[in-house]
């Protein structure tokens, strides 16, 4: 044999490779945070973005409606001023055909005439109320309107004297009261008033038109400077848009990418796993192997010391007797039965075989330690087979092969509804059987065991309970009891510390986890959560 | 018998080999032991220079043989025993530290004739082994094919 060989062929590598791997997946976390605190102003810059281009739009829909009805009412103004003016002129003119009318009637007397000035001078008075009406609005205009009323009734009652005079049959009579009748006066007034009702509306018309020239500008100021603004507005936000696009897209292809080495790393490692993995299996099975060599040559040369130590003693025993002149057993005795020995001789004997039996039990002890490695080892080594087992029964079976412990322990089984699972037949086996054993192996002296199996299911696993009324485990050995080789609590009970490691590692290579609950004097819960169901892929080792 | 059986011992621990040998005599076999303690020297032995066994035509020879060798595989050996046409008949007795029942089939599907674990129990191993001088002692071996 070449121990030596062989332990070269399990290298520390496979373990400074992960090592090494796992240092790279803290590095793509920094510039992550980075972008998504810069994502977030982004976004606050578009809403604020997007809130100034509304109150822009707003702003402008206010003012427009603002200055449309100023500029309408800034026109009315004008038109108003254009009507007064126009109406001043019709006064003026019905007035000018009721005095030509006059005269003609006196002139000639010709009936055609009066009529002409009764039409006239009825619609005198009408367009002076209409006028009045009109320029309300203008306390000069309304004063200027009473005096001009005031100096047509007296040229109205001028014109009515001079009908009157129709009636004299002398045509020099009927001139002179012509004459008579037309007072210079208060034509001289109408005129003037009219005119100064002229220049004050020519004045307002100047002033509403400028005003109303004024409101337009500024319509179409606010409207051209709103538009802009829209337009700026909208064109930043395309540039955004843009922006955040193009970094959208940056980030996607960045994405994808860290994707494609993330799959490559995780491949990467599991392979790096799955080797570390196998080098540790086939590490354990030689050296298990490679150590049970010198182990039987150390039981096969023990044991042939203890022939020999047969063969000296008896010799020993048989000289001393010879030495002593007392043959006091017959010779054929001594081949069989223990020779007898006096004294320093018996002590030597009983320290002889005190040192056998050490070494022999240590033997025994640490074959059974390599037998158990082996036997995990093999089991690592074993294919599971996935298949519909039906837990309930699989528990009623193990209960069914434990009923003699479990009348000699006074434990009575609780099972309650247990979900079905597609696994591996043998492993649920062994799992359930060790952790039954356990529970019935470590109740409390005295009191009746209460050991309980539940189920239920949760996304997609199937979780198991099973717990005990038994000693309990110290927190602190919670860890500990996994561990091969390792028990906890008093040692009383027979056991080599490799049920749990093995519940564990079975568990572990159908895809699932164990974990315990327990603390001193008050009972264990051991929980065992699995996939339902079970495709044959465990997390070390895929098909 | 007038043709005596000689027994190779393929065992590369010597303190195996010496327990092997001590426990046979035991049982009261006295036959020749050449013992081996490599694969190489052992294949040399049983195939000649020219590999092909013929130099042991017509001797009667019963292999102990360990499957853990430090230069090549037992199965190997065991392998080339089975499959020479000179040694075919020889009967193989496979001695090794492995209980791994894949092994044990292999060796049988290969045509090893009996298969012993080397226990670590001392007691079970010269058991063994003495059973094995008993077995030596009944079972009539072929010379090797002429």
């Amino acid at each position: 044999m070449e121990p030596a060989g062989r332990l070269r062929l399990i290298s520390p590598g496979g373990f400074i490779r992960i090592a090494r791997g796992s240092l790279h997946s803290t590095l793509p976390m920094t510039p992550a945070t980075t972008t998504s605190d810069a994502r977030r102003r982004r976004a606050l810059g578009q809403i604020v973005l997007l809130s100034a281009g509304f109150l822009v739009l707003v702003a402008i829909s206010v003012a427009s409606v603002l200055l449309v009805n100023k500029a309408r009412k800034d026109n009315a103004l004008v038109v108003h001023t254009v009507e007064v003016e126009s109406q001043i002129s019709n006064l003026l003119l019905e007035i000018r055909r009721a005095e030509s009318a006059t005269r003609a009637y006196l002139l000639t007397t010709e009936p055609q005439y009066l009529t002409e000035y009764q039409s006239a001078a009825a619609n005198i008075l009408p367009a002076l109320d209409h006028l009045a009406r009109l320029s309300a609005d203008n306390p000069v205009q309304t004063a200027n309107t009473a005096r001009l009323k005031d100096a047509v009734h007296r040229r109205l009652a001028d014109f009515a004297r001079s009908i009157d005079g129709a009636g004299i049959t002398d045509i020099a009579a009927r001139v002179d009261v012509l004459r008579a009748s037309s007072s210079t006066e208060a034509v001289q007034a109408i005129a003037d008033i009219s005119r100064a009702m002229r220049v004050e509306e020519d004045r307002l018309f100047g002033m509403r038109t400028a005003n109303a020239d004024q409101t337009q500008i500024l319509a179409s100021s606010v409207t051209i400077a709103g538009s802009s603004m829209v337009i700026a507005l909208a064109g930043l936000a395309i540039f955004l848009v843009r922006r955040s696009s193009r970094i959208r897209d940056e980030a996607e292809t960045q994405l994808r990418d860290i994707n494609v080495t993330l799959e490559t790393t995780v491949d990467e490692r599991t392979a790096d796993l799955r080797e570390a993995n196998e080098e540790i299996q086939r590490f354990a099975y030689i050296v298990s192997h490679d150590l049970r060599s010198p182990l039987v040559n150390i039981m096969g040369f023990t044991s042939e010391l203890e022939e020999l130590r047969g063969d000296i003693f008896r010799r020993i025993s048989s000289l001393s007797r010879t030495a002593s002149l007392a043959p006091a057993l017959p010779e054929d005795a001594t081949d069989s039965a223990e020779p007898v020995l006096e004294g320093p001789d018996k002590q030597l004997s009983d320290d002889f075989n005190e040192s056998l039996a050490f070494i022999k039990s240590s033997i025994d002890k640490m074959d059974r330690l390599i037998g158990a490695i082996l036997n995990l080892t093999r089991e690592g080594r074993r294919e599971f087979k996935p298949e519909r087992i039906n837990i309930r029964e699989l528990i009623d079976n193990i209960a069914k092969t434990v009923a003699h412990q479990a009348v000699e322990a006074e434990a009575r089984f609780e099972i309650g509804s247990l979900p079905n699972l597609v696994s591996d037949r043998l492993a649920l086996e062994q799992i359930f059987s060790n952790l039954i054993d356990n529970a019935l192996k470590y109740l409390k002296d005295g009191v009746p065991g209460e050991i309980a199996i539940t189920g239920r299911t949760k996304l997609g696993f199937a979780i198991y309970e099973i717990s005990d009324n038994g000693r309990g485990i110290d927190p602190k050995d919670h860890q500990r009891i996994f561990d091969l080789f390792r028990r906890a609590g008093t040692q009383d009970k027979p056991g080599q510390g490799i049920g749990l490691a093995h519940v564990r590692a079975l568990v572990r290579r159908l895809g699932g986890t164990m974990s315990v609950a327990s603390e001193l004097h008050n009972g264990s819960t051991f929980t065992i959560t699995l996939p339902i169901n079970w495709t044959g892929k465990s997390r070390d080792k895929e098909s | 018998m007038s043709n005596p059986v000689t027994i190779i011992m393929i065992e590369d621990d010597e303190g195996h080999a010496r327990l092997i040998e001590r426990n046979i005599r035991r049982s009261g076999v006295n036959n020749e032991i050449v013992p081996f303690t490599n694969g190489t020297a052992a294949v040399d032995y049983l195939f000649g220079q020219d590999g092909t066994g013929a130099n042991r035509k017509g001797q009667a020879l019963l292999i102990l043989l360990d499957l853990n060798l430090p230069d090549t595989s037992g199965i190997d050996i065991l392998k080339r025993v089975k499959e020479n046409k000179y040694l075919k008949a020889t009967p193989v007795v496979v001695l090794t530290t492995t209980d791994d029942s894949q092994e044990i089939k292999r060796c049988y599907e290969l045509g090893c004739n009996v298969y012993i674990t080397k226990p670590v129990n001392y007691e079970s191993f010269a058991n063994a082994i003495r059973q094995l001088g008993l077995f030596f002692s009944v079972i009539q071996v072929p010379p090797a094919a002429p």
